[in-house]
């Protein structure tokens, strides 16, 4: 009787060999323990970026008619100018929003500064705008992929907002590719504060659309509806950028109903963001002998070259 | 005329194999964003493994399945290796030599695959548990389960049931 190549009638054609399954499930196991997010190695990082990079151009364009998916028929070409007008009307509302937000936050900051002299805040670089490629978002994972990288000055840990406020930060960053971390991941950890009492917290992601707040204290200036925006305590994310509110879930937990959440996470801002040095990280940067000097009333301020004491 | 079937080449059909996989992963990567209020899922890529396994089980192997998780956590940003290991797992429970292969009808096809779903849904929970150190939620995984399984039939009466065959074909 003839026979399909390659099919076979037999058991071993079927049914799985015991030992390369078991070596299957060792590899996966091995990459599941490597690939962990709270401790996961450069390479496998790198890895990721890698393929995010590869994967890009692919996913764009595997995308593209989600987004040009109301374009079809006639009665809706109109129908898709209107809402065309109005998502460019939406987003300059959304550069208004952002100018309102900057303004929030610089006003804060001059308020800082008014009452304590001294105080330099962290530098703000230009935006980097970039289109959300791919949402990444499973019961395990919360992040998204995004169409800029290394090449348009995206780098791991900057903060990224959409028009409402904060979402996350970036991780796994490619040449031409990022993932973002969303604030909701489990992974997430940002200091934020109240914008009214200033009241402190730690805002922790538990893969629900409500991260909670932590380390609120005991008993906390906090009421439902407060603006909750980042403290920049952390020295990870700049301060002032908007959060969301103050809400409690069932149990009385505080959580934070994310701005964010407001519109659709397509159109994504990367906010370059120098962090300030730590107390005495500048200190150990000078030489030993300079900082000896600094301790002598007597001697030069460090600040002035060396240079000088050879005239 | 046809040609005999001992000369038939199964390079076109890894080659479909490869397209479709590759086409359901991507439809499952992108498709998240669909939704307005959150992500709207189907396994496709478990849906287009159990078919290939009914309609040429010799393609599905632990490797492939390896390949096939790995490749999928990586475009959904998973911890690698936990759909590997659920397909792996669910796979291997689930494989029955007098059903792969055979295609069948749709009611036994759509049993069988809730089942292999639903222990690949457990695993992935598992391992995604694993992997970041604490329970996961389970809602978005349940309803992703259970509108996979849901609709497999459809795809099950496209591609995976058995048509009877005259006398001429």
């Amino acid at each position: 009787m003839a026979r399909r190549p390659g099919r076979r009638h037999s058991d071993e054609g079927v049914r799985f060999p015991l030992a390369l399954t078991g070596l299957c499930l060792i590899i996966a196991a091995l990459l599941l323990w490597l690939d962990r997010p709270e401790a996961r190695i450069e390479p496998l990082s790198d890895a990721r970026a890698g393929f995010n990079d590869a994967a890009l151009p692919v996913l764009q364009f595997a995308g593209e008619p989600l987004r040009g998916m109301g374009n079809m028929g006639p009665w809706w070409r109109r129908q898709m100018e209107l809402a065309e007008e109005n998502r460019s009307l939406r987003l300059r509302a959304a550069e208004l929003r952002a100018w309102r937000d900057v303004a929030l936050s610089l006003q804060e900051r001059n308020r800082r500064y008014e009452d304590m002299l001294n105080v330099h805040g962290p530098d703000m670089g230009p935006r980097i705008s970039a289109w959300t490629v791919a949402d990444q978002s499973t019961d395990f994972v919360r992040s998204r992929l995004v169409a800029a990288g290394t090449d348009q000055g995206v780098a791991t840990g900057l903060p990224a907002v959409n028009i409402y406020g904060l979402i996350g930060r970036t991780v796994d960053v490619g040449r031409q590719s990022a993932r973002i971390l969303m604030l909701t991941d489990f992974n997430s950890r940002v200091a934020v504060m109240a914008d009214r009492s200033n009241a402190r917290a730690l805002l922790v992601g538990d893969n629900t659309d409500f991260p909670r707040l932590e380390y609120l204290g005991r008993d906390p200036d906090l009421v439902e509806g407060d603006r909750i925006v980042t403290s920049g305590d952390d020295n990870v994310m700049p301060r002032g950028l908007p959060v969301g509110e103050a809400v409690r879930d069932r149990d009385g937990r505080w959580r934070v109903a994310l701005y964010s959440r407001t519109a659709p996470i397509d159109l994504v801002w990367i906010w370059p963001f120098d962090a300030v040095d730590a107390p005495g990280s500048a200190l150990d940067e000078r030489a030993p002998a300079q900082i000896s000097a600094a301790g002598d009333p007597a001697a030069p301020p460090a600040s002035q070259p060396a240079a000088e004491e050879g005239r | 005329m046809r040609a005999p079937m001992d000369r038939r080449s199964p390079w076109p059909g890894l080659l479909a194999f490869v397209v479709t996989l590759f086409l359901a992963m991507l439809a499952y990567a992108v498709l998240g964003r669909a939704g307005a209020t959150g992500p709207i899922l189907i396994n496709l890529p478990l849906i287009t493994l159990f078919i290939w396994s009914l309609r040429r089980p010799w393609f599905i192997s632990p490797p492939v399945l390896l390949m096939a998780g790995l490749l999928q956590d990586l475009l959904t940003g998973a911890p690698l290796g936990v759909w590997a290991l659920a397909y792996i797992a669910a796979f291997s429970i689930v494989r029955d030599r007098e059903a792969d292969g055979a295609g069948g009808d749709v009611g036994p096809v759509s049993a069988r695959f809730a089942a292999l779903a639903a222990i690949a849904f457990a695993g992935a929970w598992a391992a995604g548990s694993a992997a970041i150190g604490a329970p996961a939620a389970l809602g978005a995984l349940i309803s992703e389960g259970l509108l996979t399984i849901l609709l497999f039939p459809v795809f099950a009466w496209v591609f995976a049931r058995r048509r009877e065959r005259s006398a001429f074909s």
